[in-house]
């Protein structure tokens, strides 16, 4: 007996131990409001297990995508990090750089409260190794207020879209607002085009490296981006901005669109918000095709080479919590994935988001440089802008994406 | 051709007060001009992101103040990240300045096979594209533990200067005269010695010269501290401040004061060296 | 990093030094003297030189152990020379020299003609120029999004006040047509926005560099201003530039240095895009290794990079051999 209870002190012992330490974190958010959310969790987090230190640094978003690489391929990456769900998570997975995590989900009986979705977009090779926590819908964000002026309705089909566009040049308002600075922006066009035009099968088919990038679809996909482009849907210089910037045009008034995620409403003003803001799915092209629309999921891993895996897999166990989630649902607008998380907890704005976007599609997509792999998506976004600069030059440029898809994929 | 240069000198006095000013006037003008960018810098830095956006650059700003100077000095870590630069750039600098007059001396003073191929050696990695050791660099410090350290940057920046540094002192110590080192051995001076009283006082002046060159240069290194150091902790001025620049993506006045505060040090030893900057080039062949 | 010091070397070449030949004949003392400076170059800068032209030739991802990395052979090679952004960035880079050895070049000579002679405030002048110079690339990338700002930034502010200011004087024109401009987001004017704000740096070096040159050229002969027109052009023509012409060798081959290792201006301002218009070799490489993983596939840039400049070493390497003959 004695000894048993000898033995129970010790693994409790050990167990006290391996609950302190300190575990490097570092995360993408640098917005004000996602800031102030993960600052919010790490605090959390560290009063609950007053012995672990959390070292925790925040990099702005765009930083981090290129630093993340060089953190990877270094001899001590931090332990948990801040990431995307599927091809961009299997990217790091396929190089053997992510912790297991088979364990964690299940002592923490995850598959039953994650939808299969999650679960599949959190494997690689059929393990865990990601814990997703969040996800937002794209639209196209407007001006009420604009529109409303200018007797203008939300668009239901293409054509109304074009009209739009035309209708507020006439008025010297600037249709939509992009900043392709870095890249990525100018991809939800293509995603929301390529889906609408040749619907979401083949545009994961596309993202897949199953298809051609010069195939009369992605062709005629293209076809419908330059109607927009010669209606003057876009502002001028796109290239020369960052969303942020793009979305500064959106928020003074000078355009009145914006394709963009949920998490424009972060750099919104909160006053204004309420007159101001809507948003709306965007258009049907060809009715017949089931609807895709984006909904990226956003979430953690950590490294294959954490000095502490169990500290690492502590954290992680906190940051998928209902605890943790109900947090972000709270305080930040997203919508988290657990199932056992109050819907009434999301702001107003969110419950529309469900009703009208993610469970009216036929499949949710999650964002082309998620679905495809890296290099891919790199030189796709590249060929977005630069189509965007020099439509006349589409051919030429698919035939480039078509060159890199076959030499990443057809191996 | 000499005709023309041999022409009487008829230009008179008023004349050529003229044609000087007419030039002047020029240079002025570049000068403003060349001066132009920071000003702008400088006025952006004492007004808010809110003022520019609304009324433009060119209007009257509505309020100066020096808020985003002490935003950038705190919240957005400027201060953090100076000190940053100066832990790894004082320790390489007295590490390249002191190994490279070893260096120096032992290819000056002594008659070895390989002395001028260790100096060509020197002379071609200090031309180098540096970009080239990138990723041999990179995994270097990995294997040796001292990525994403202080370490990686100062045994680096020390490593890849004693090419220029060694040059420049040998080509400084080459105007001692041998006689002086030759009177050091009489008197029965080791070689250790007759370096550190002969040869480093000697080239004090050249060493003045070299610290401040390489302090702007390892202070203002951008390349290695992205690719050697990831941890905010650690980051010098220069990759904090593309941090900054992520981090602060629309406030332009924020922004441009954290690289005005980035400028203040090299400024400040550049001004106060000047004399050592510009009397580097001119001076005499064996003034000591 | 080029130097200002080669200058008292050449200074030095020049004036015909007493040749050293007492120097000691000793077998262990030079080792003690270079060994450490030698191991530490020998390891991050020798060694790594070797290194890449190893990796150039393997499709090491940075991620395996190198020991498992397949030697490809000249794959890299050849994949390169088919890559259009390969050819980009090499197309730019000499674009950039070309620039860089002509306009900082002359800008610099003239004004250090001009600010050699006695002038008023000459030392307010020059600081003026090269001021520039000490700031960080980084500090100036920034500096410069910010002026070249398409909305908002100093330039197109300033264009938009003056084409405001003819409107008002009833010319047909937009002063908004000026916040149209994106210097940094037209493929083909990024390239030369960015290198004007490296120009705004490296004038005030070039002319650094050559009023350290004047100083060692006859005063009498530079005072150009005892001469009339076009007596002073042939004067300057054949007698002063060719006095710099050491200078000149220096300042063109800095130029062409700093051309290549062009890098930190491309990453603050633009990163290569948009859509790779402003690709320069080293901002591929590093987009390479780090974006892609492609270790291999960017050493084989840096060995590009490195030939490309093997050229102007050489050059300028067997300058320094002869002089140091003679």
């Amino acid at each position: 007996m004695k000894r048993l209870l000898t033995l129970a002190v010790l693994a409790f012992l050990s167990l006290a131990l391996a609950q302190s330490g300190t575990l490097q974190y570092n995360s993408n958010a640098s917005d004000p409001l996602p800031k102030e959310v993960d600052e919010k969790l790490v605090a959390l987090f560290m009063e609950t297990y007053p012995d672990v230190t959390v070292e925790h640094t925040q990099v702005d978003h765009e930083g981090f995508k290129q630093a993340i690489r060089t953190y990877f391929a270094s001899s001590r990456p931090p332990e948990v990090l801040t990431w995307f769900a599927g091809n961009r998570m299997r990217f790091f997975a396929n190089r053997g750089a992510l912790l297991n995590l088979d364990d964690l989900w299940e002592e923490n009986n995850w598959d039953e409260v994650y939808p299969k979705g999650f679960q599949a977009s959190s494997q690689h090779n059929g393990e865990f190794v990601f814990v997703p926590t969040q996800y937002y819908w794209w639209a196209v964000y407007y001006r009420k207020d604009i529109f409303g002026d200018l007797g203008l309705s939300e668009p239901q089909t293409w054509p109304e879209l074009l009209e739009i566009c035309q209708t507020l040049r006439e008025n010297d308002i600037v249709p939509f607002t992009i900043g392709t600075r870095f890249l990525w922006p100018a991809a939800g066009w293509f995603d929301y085009l390529n889906m609408r035009v040749n619907g979401p099968e083949f545009h994961i088919d596309l993202t897949e490296g199953k298809v051609a990038y010069n195939s009369e679809e992605v062709k005629n996909t293209f076809n419908h981006w330059g109607q927009a482009l010669d209606a003057g849907c876009f502002i001028e210089n796109p290239a020369a901005y960052n969303w942020q910037e793009g979305a500064d045009f959106f928020i003074q008034g000078d355009a009145a669109m914006y394709l963009i995620g949920d998490f424009v409403r972060d750099l919104y003003p909160d006053d204004r918000e309420d007159a101001e803001l809507d948003f709306f799915r965007f258009p049907i092209i060809d009715p017949s095709l089931p609807v895709g629309e984006e909904a990226p999921t956003d979430g953690y891993f950590a490294s294959a080479n954490a000095d502490d895996p169990e500290l690492a897999k502590l954290f992680l166990s906190f940051l998928g919590s209902k605890e943790a989630q109900e947090l972000v649902a709270r305080e930040m607008g997203r919508i988290v994935p657990r199932n056992d998380v109050d819907p009434s907890l999301y702001p107003d704005y969110v419950q529309k988001g469900l009703n009208e976007i993610i469970n009216q599609a036929d499949l949710i997509a999650q964002f082309y440089d998620r679905d495809t792999t890296p290099e891919m998506a790199q030189a796709g976004m590249n060929g977005f802008v630069e189509f965007m600069a020099n439509p006349d030059q589409i051919d030429r440029i698919l035939d480039r994406l078509e060159e890199e898809r076959a030499r990443l994929f057809d191996n | 051709m000499s005709q023309a240069i041999d022409l009487p000198r008829t230009v008179t006095r008023e004349q050529k007060i003229r044609r000087v000013q007419w030039a002047v006037i020029v240079v002025w003008i570049g000068a403003i001009l060349w001066l132009f960018p920071l000003a702008g810098a400088l006025v952006t830095s004492l007004r808010s992101q809110e003022d520019i956006s609304a009324n433009g650059f060119w209007s009257i700003p509505q309020t100066l103040s020096l808020n985003n100077y002490q935003e950038a000095w705190g919240q957005a870590g400027i201060s953090n990240y100076l000190g940053n630069s100066f832990i790894i750039t004082l320790p390489a600098l007295f590490g390249m300045l002191f190994l490279s007059s070893m260096s120096a001396y032992a290819l000056i003073r002594f008659r070895f096979r390989l002395s001028r191929f260790f100096y060509f050696m020197f002379l071609a990695g200090m031309l180098l594209p540096f970009q080239i050791l990138m990723l041999p660099v990179f995994r270097l410090s990995n294997q040796l533990g001292v990525y994403d350290t202080y370490w990686a940057l100062i045994l680096f920046h020390t490593a890849f200067q004693l090419g220029f540094c060694t040059f420049v002192l040998r080509n400084f110590m080459r105007t001692i005269p041998v006689s002086l080192f030759e009177s050091a051995v009489i008197d029965g001076a080791g070689e250790f010695t007759i370096y550190r009283r002969i040869g480093l006082p000697l080239v004090v002046p050249a060493l003045a010269a070299l610290a401040t060159l390489e302090f702007t240069w390892v202070f203002n290194d951008y390349l290695w501290a992205l690719v050697l150091v990831s941890r905010n902790e650690l980051k010098p001025v220069t990759t904090g401040l593309s941090t900054l620049f992520g981090q602060y993506i629309n406030n332009w006045p924020l922004i441009v004061s954290g690289s005005l505060l980035a400028t203040v040090p090299t400024l400040i030893v550049f001004f106060a060296l000047q004399r050592y900057f510009i009397g580097g080039l001119t001076m005499g062949a064996t003034k000591g | 990093m080029p130097s200002i010091f080669w200058i008292p070397y050449l200074a030095l070449s020049q004036s015909c030094l007493e040749e050293v030949k007492a120097l000691r004949h000793h077998p262990l003392a030079p080792w003690t003297f270079l060994a450490v400076p030698l191991i530490l170059y020998g390891i991050w800068v020798i060694y790594p030189t070797f290194a890449t032209f190893f990796l150039a030739f393997t499709d090491w991802d940075g991620f395996s152990s190198l020991a498992d990395a397949r030697r490809v052979g000249f794959a890299n090679f050849e994949r390169l020379f088919n890559d259009s952004t390969f050819w980009k960035a090499v197309t730019n880079n000499l674009k950039w020299i070309a620039v860089f050895i002509t306009i900082p070049t002359t800008l610099g000579l003239a004004l250090a003609l001009v600010l050699n002679t006695d002038i008023k405030f000459d030392r307010f002048l020059k600081i003026s120029y090269y001021l520039p110079m000490v700031l960080a690339f980084v500090v100036i990338g920034l500096i410069w999004s910010w002026i070249y700002h398409p909305a908002q930034g100093l330039i197109n502010s300033t264009l938009a006040g003056f084409l405001g200011l003819l409107k008002n004087l009833g010319f047909a024109v937009d002063p908004d047509s000026a916040r149209r401009i994106g210097w940094l987001a037209k493929p083909d004017l990024v390239l030369w926005s960015v290198i004007g704000a490296a120009v705004w740096r490296q004038v005030g070096y070039v002319m650094i560099l050559y009023l350290a040159g004047l100083k060692t050229v006859d005063p009498a002969l530079i005072d150009a201003a005892k001469v009339d027109g076009a007596e002073k052009w042939n004067l300057f023509r054949f007698v002063v530039f060719p006095l710099l012409a050491p200078i000149t060798t220096i300042v063109v081959v800095i130029s062409i240095i700093d051309s290549l290792r062009a890098f930190d201006l491309v990453w603050v301002m633009t990163r290569g895009g948009p859509f790779h218009s402003s690709e320069v070799l080293a901002n591929f490489m590093y987009l390479e290794a780090f974006n892609n993983y492609s270790m291999g596939y960017a050493a084989a840039i840096g060995v590009i990079l490195f030939l490309i400049s093997l050229g102007f070493i050489a050059t300028y390497m067997w300058r320094i051999v002869k002089e140091e003959e003679a």
